[in-house]
């Protein structure tokens, strides 16, 4: 996960708190997208960057798991297609176990 | 009611995934707050 | 009006392993956290030798050498699987090592910034100036100004903040900052310019020499890298273009650069096309260099996971658009796709935008379009990064495109994304891998007739600027080009080809005859299509006829008159000498291969035929716009000496290029794994046979009533034969009359008669007729006797190529001569097995008996 990117998340924790935040995963892929889950939960799993050691707690989901909570039009106009080009089972699967542990 | 309404929401969307303005578009519809959208590229 | 065309495409890759440990950003990103890191320590133990970088299957697509679908048969990981015999020198371009690119970078630097050790520059100096086409550079003479010694360049380094250059880790020499405090003139700014400069000028020289195009024909550049050069004042000000153009002597030419991240190109590639065909330009060329940044990218991932460093190639190109030349394919100007700002941002939308409008306005669909080049990087670096497989996944959008567009089955998207796609094989170097890589591979398909239509795709991502979260694309079809005659014609709006369809006479309704002619009409508006048998279709007209008897002779005297060129019927009593040599398209790879011959008899001996046959195919490949079609001959009875005889026509002058099976063996005869995949261009059978595959190619699909698949059994070709007739068969559905039509518009535009007269006329002057004629009186009779076996012997060579009918006489020639011999069946045909310290002798005698 972009070392930028960890930052901005450490600090919109900060401010909102673990209950409140979520964060939505867009991956190509399940190992990526698992990574990121793993990281904004218990910590940069590679110790490259700033939430190395930092276990925020948070909840991360993949756009594709969320498919049943946003308005199925906007769904389809925004995800559907990806949903053939993509691993679909695998990347739910694989960001699933994160929120888990 | 969905779970993402009211909440607050970091979007980490990915170029050759699902793009960060994509799901911005999705989890709006459900009513949650965007706090943060930035969508990575590894190309 | 005219379309431009894609005149020249050349490719260039330099290795940059010390560059991304030093400039890459993830290194450098790295040193500036954490300098210490274990990351920078274990990376140079994972970086490639040239060698191997050199034989790296993708990097061996990317100059041209191997097609990329040649990757789909080499295992992964291809870092593992590198190509033997592999060379730096390809079709399109070449690989050169990172010390060049050093050398080049202090040839083109104009302002003494770069400075080399000496000892590092003297052995460079000549290896560059061998390099093909550098000795015209005059700026190498700069090479041998301003020396530098390692104690100045450390104090640069150390004092001056320039930016350290390395070869094999150890500092060779420096880029020195060209200001105090200008941030767009820091070192590190100027070295990735002048990386860019530097491989880009290699990419425009390797299209000189190796393309038509001349230094001085050059009117306008367009640079499209995604480097910025200016100072404080004006931080993108340009031009790489002139300064690029300059290095290599193009004096006429002048130019600008064109930004917009990795689909840079193709907006290039756009307005060059737009320039050449408003006239403005005649010879423009679109070109980039390489990313410094970009070397190393995940290269955390690849080390992390024990892989080489892959991302160790500066990748660049240069491409040649120009006038319509006849030969070179068209880039369709009128079928441009562009991301919109209203768009918007979801892959759907993205796709829709580039590549299903161009498409709606122009009325084509996906299956119009044979391959689509969108991001080719290459899979191995991009999956274990987590960004999965970059074109495949574009791929899928398209063919997923189509399922929502109602084009295909959800259930047909794998086989869609292997007939429009082909492995990812270029560099991550952003604007390197967008559409342009195929471009190479792409003319040189198009030039053999392998596809039609092409679309080349460049994205980009806006966001990472920081001034907008628009996503971008682009995209443009390119076609191959009908020749300057029928482009003339139809751009006059005179003669068209006019192809006549008997519609009477099938087991299908006269509609779907129509619907077939409508498709081709639709698809050519340079075609004329006449039914005869029926009236007036909505869009066709029509010739009325009684029965079918009626409409084949209405159809004879159109083609008498001149009022038709070609003409398609299921059934046509061809003189003796006359042969239909067809085409289907193999299941294997999609490729469209000639069965030579189809129907009707070229000859009545056996083997004679088979010769002529294979003579007839390449005349009907050449009409069809093949130059140069391979030829293979399926392994049936004859076959063996009818290839003995088309290489004794090869070596007494007539040009034939033979095959090479795809099988173990290899050979210009073919196996049944040859006709799946299609191996050779033109297959060579007789036409019993070659009637069976045109309707096991057509029909296997749809349960053999209904062919579905493929142009028919083709035109008829014989030596003095002047029509030009295609024949479908009672069952051939609308897709087959389709193809059938365009096959005899082609084959009459290809001017198919004259071509099979001189074909034959050329094979004649080789011998022809004589080598026929020693078929009639072949040794059968010479082995009438009775011989005596010689002592028993274990045999356990093979000899290959006999035909079965002389097997047995060729064992009795060799008892005759005392050799033991014992006929058998070896995997690929017929054998005779022989001792091995008889091989020789055997070899020779069977030689001289004409066996062989």
């Amino acid at each position: 996960m972009d070392l930028g990117n960890q930052q901005r998340i450490k600090d919109l924790c900060d401010q909102y708190g673990n209950e409140d935040l979520i964060v939505v995963l867009g991956g190509a892929e399940a190992e990526a997208s698992g990574l990121a889950a793993e990281t904004v939960a218990t910590g940069d799993p590679t110790f490259a960057g700033p939430l190395a050691g930092v276990p925020l707690g948070l909840k991360a989901y993949h756009m594709f798991e969320l498919k049943d909570e946003v308005d199925p039009a906007v769904y389809d106009e925004q995800v559907g297609m990806m949903e053939m080009v993509l691993d679909v089972d695998a990347i739910k699967a694989e960001v699933e176990t994160y929120r888990a542990q | 009611m969905s779970m993402l309404e009211g909440k607050k929401v970091a979007i980490l969307g990915d170029r050759d995934g699902i793009p960060g303005p994509a799901i911005e578009e999705c989890v709006k519809s459900a009513g949650a707050d965007v706090v943060f959208s930035t969508t990575e590229c590894f190309v | 009006m005219s379309y431009p065309v894609l005149k020249g495409a050349a490719y260039a890759l330099i290795q940059g392993n010390d560059l991304a440990l030093y400039q890459g950003s993830t290194a450098a990103g790295e040193r500036y956290t954490n300098p210490d890191s274990e990351f920078l320590k274990e990376l140079p133990a994972h970086w490639r030798s040239f060698e191997a970088a050199v034989a790296y299957p993708p990097n061996q697509a990317y100059i041209g050498n191997i097609h990329p679908r040649a990757l789909r048969e080499i295992p992964r990981p291809w870092y593992e699987n590198g190509l033997p015999d592999a060379k730096t020198e390809g079709k399109y371009g070449t690989i050169a090592s990172e010390d060049i690119l050093y050398g080049l970078m202090k040839a083109v630097d104009t302002f003494d910034l770069v400075l080399l050790d000496e000892t590092f520059l003297a052995p460079l100096k000549e290896k560059i100036a061998a390099l093909p086409g550098l000795s015209q550079w005059k700026c190498l003479e700069k090479l041998d100004k301003n020396p530098a010694d390692l104690a100045a360049i450390t104090e640069q380094v150390e004092q001056q903040h320039a930016e350290p250059l390395y070869f094999a880790q150890q500092l060779i020499g420096c880029v020195k900052r060209a200001h105090e405090y200008d941030a767009a003139l820091t070192a590190h700014v100027l070295t990735e310019n002048l990386v860019a400069k530097a491989s880009a000028s290699f990419a425009l020289q390797q299209l000189l020499n190796k393309c038509e195009l001349k230094a001085e024909q050059v009117d306008y550049i367009i640079e499209c890298s995604e480097e910025a050069c200016g100072d404080m004042n004006q931080r993108g000000g340009g031009n790489f273009a002139k300064s690029i153009g300059e290095i290599c002597g193009c004096i006429n030419a002048s130019g600008s650069d064109t930004r917009s991240f990795c689909a840079g190109p193709a907006h290039a590639l756009v307005e060059a096309a737009a320039l050449v065909q408003s006239g403005i330009y005649e010879n423009v060329v679109v070109l980039a260099g390489g990313a410094s940044a970009k070397l190393g990218l995940n290269s955390r991932d690849h080390v992390k996971k024990g892989l080489p460093m892959l991302e160790d190639m500066l990748g660049a190109f240069a491409i040649h658009i120009s006038v319509d030349d006849g030969v070179s394919p068209l880039i369709r100007t009128d079928v441009v796709g562009r991301h919109k700002i209203g768009s918007g941002a979801s892959p759907q939308a993205v796709m829709q935008a580039i590549v299903a409008a161009p498409l709606d306005a122009a009325g084509l669909k996906i299956a119009d379009i044979d391959m689509f080049s969108a991001e080719m990087q290459n899979p191995e670096i991009t999956e274990p990064a987590g960004a999965g497989d970059v074109p495949t996944a574009n791929f899928k959008m398209i063919g997923a495109l189509g399922v929502m567009r109602g084009e295909f089955e959800r259930s047909q998207l794998p086989s869609v994304v292997e007939r429009i796609g082909m492995p990812g094989f270029a560099p991550t170097q952003g604007h390197i891998p967008s559409g342009v890589p195929f471009l190479g591979h792409c003319r040189e398909m198009m030039l053999a007739g392998e596809i039609h239509r092409a679309m080349i795709i460049g994205k980009g991502s806006l966001f990472l600027g920081r001034l907008t979260n628009l996503f971008d694309g682009i995209s443009f079809v390119v076609e191959a080009n009908p020749g300057k005659k029928a482009a003339a014609e139809s751009l006059d709006g005179l003669t068209k080809t006019r192809v006549g369809l008997v519609v009477l006479g099938s087991e299908h309704p006269v509609c779907e005859l129509v619907h077939g002619a409508e498709q081709a009409a639709a698809a050519d508006p340079r075609l004329d299509v006449v039914l005869i048998g029926c009236g007036d279709s909505g869009m066709l007209h029509g010739v009325e006829a009684a029965d079918a008897d009626a409409a084949l002779k209405k159809m004879d005297e159109m083609l008498a008159s001149g009022e038709l060129d070609a003409a398609v019927a299921m059934h046509y009593a061809f003189p003796l000498g006359v042969s239909t040599v067809g085409r289907v398209v193999t299941p294997a790879f999609g490729r469209k291969l000639y069965i030579a011959n189809t129907t009707g008899t070229s000859a009545t001996e056996r083997t004679a035929a088979l010769v002529r046959n294979a003579i007839s195919g390449i005349a009907c490949a050449k009409a069809s716009g093949h130059p140069q079609p391979t030829v293979g001959l399926l392994n049936l009875d004859g076959a063996r000496q009818a290839e003995r005889i088309l290489r004794q026509l090869a070596e007494n002058g007539y040009e034939i290029h033979f095959a090479e099976s795809s099988r173990a063996d290899g050979g210009a005869v073919m196996r049944g794994n040859d006709l799946l995949r299609g191996v050779p261009d033109v297959m060579v059978t007789d036409s019993l046979t070659g009637n069976v595959l045109i309707k096991l190619f057509s029909a296997y699909s749809s349960g053999g009533s209904y062919e579905a698949l493929g142009d028919g059994y083709g035109p008829g070709v014989g030596e003095k034969y002047g029509k030009v007739i295609n024949i479908i068969s009672r069952a051939s559905g609308a897709p087959v009359i389709s193809g059938a039509i365009a096959f005899a518009a082609e084959a009459a535009r290809g001017g198919l008669p004259k071509l099979a007269a001189a074909e034959f006329a050329a094979a004649k002057a080789a011998g022809l007729d004589a080598l026929l004629d020693s078929l009639a009186a072949k040794p059968q009779g010479t082995a009438q006797e009775t011989v005596a076996a010689p002592p028993e012997k274990v045999v356990d060579e093979e000899i290959t190529g006999i035909e079965v009918f002389a097997i047995e006489d060729a064992v009795q020639l060799l008892w005759k001569n005392g050799v033991y011999a014992a006929a058998g069946m070896g995997c690929t045909g017929p054998v005779v097995m022989v001792a091995r310290e008889d091989h020789q002798r055997a070899l020779q005698l069977l030689k001289e008996g004409e066996y062989l």
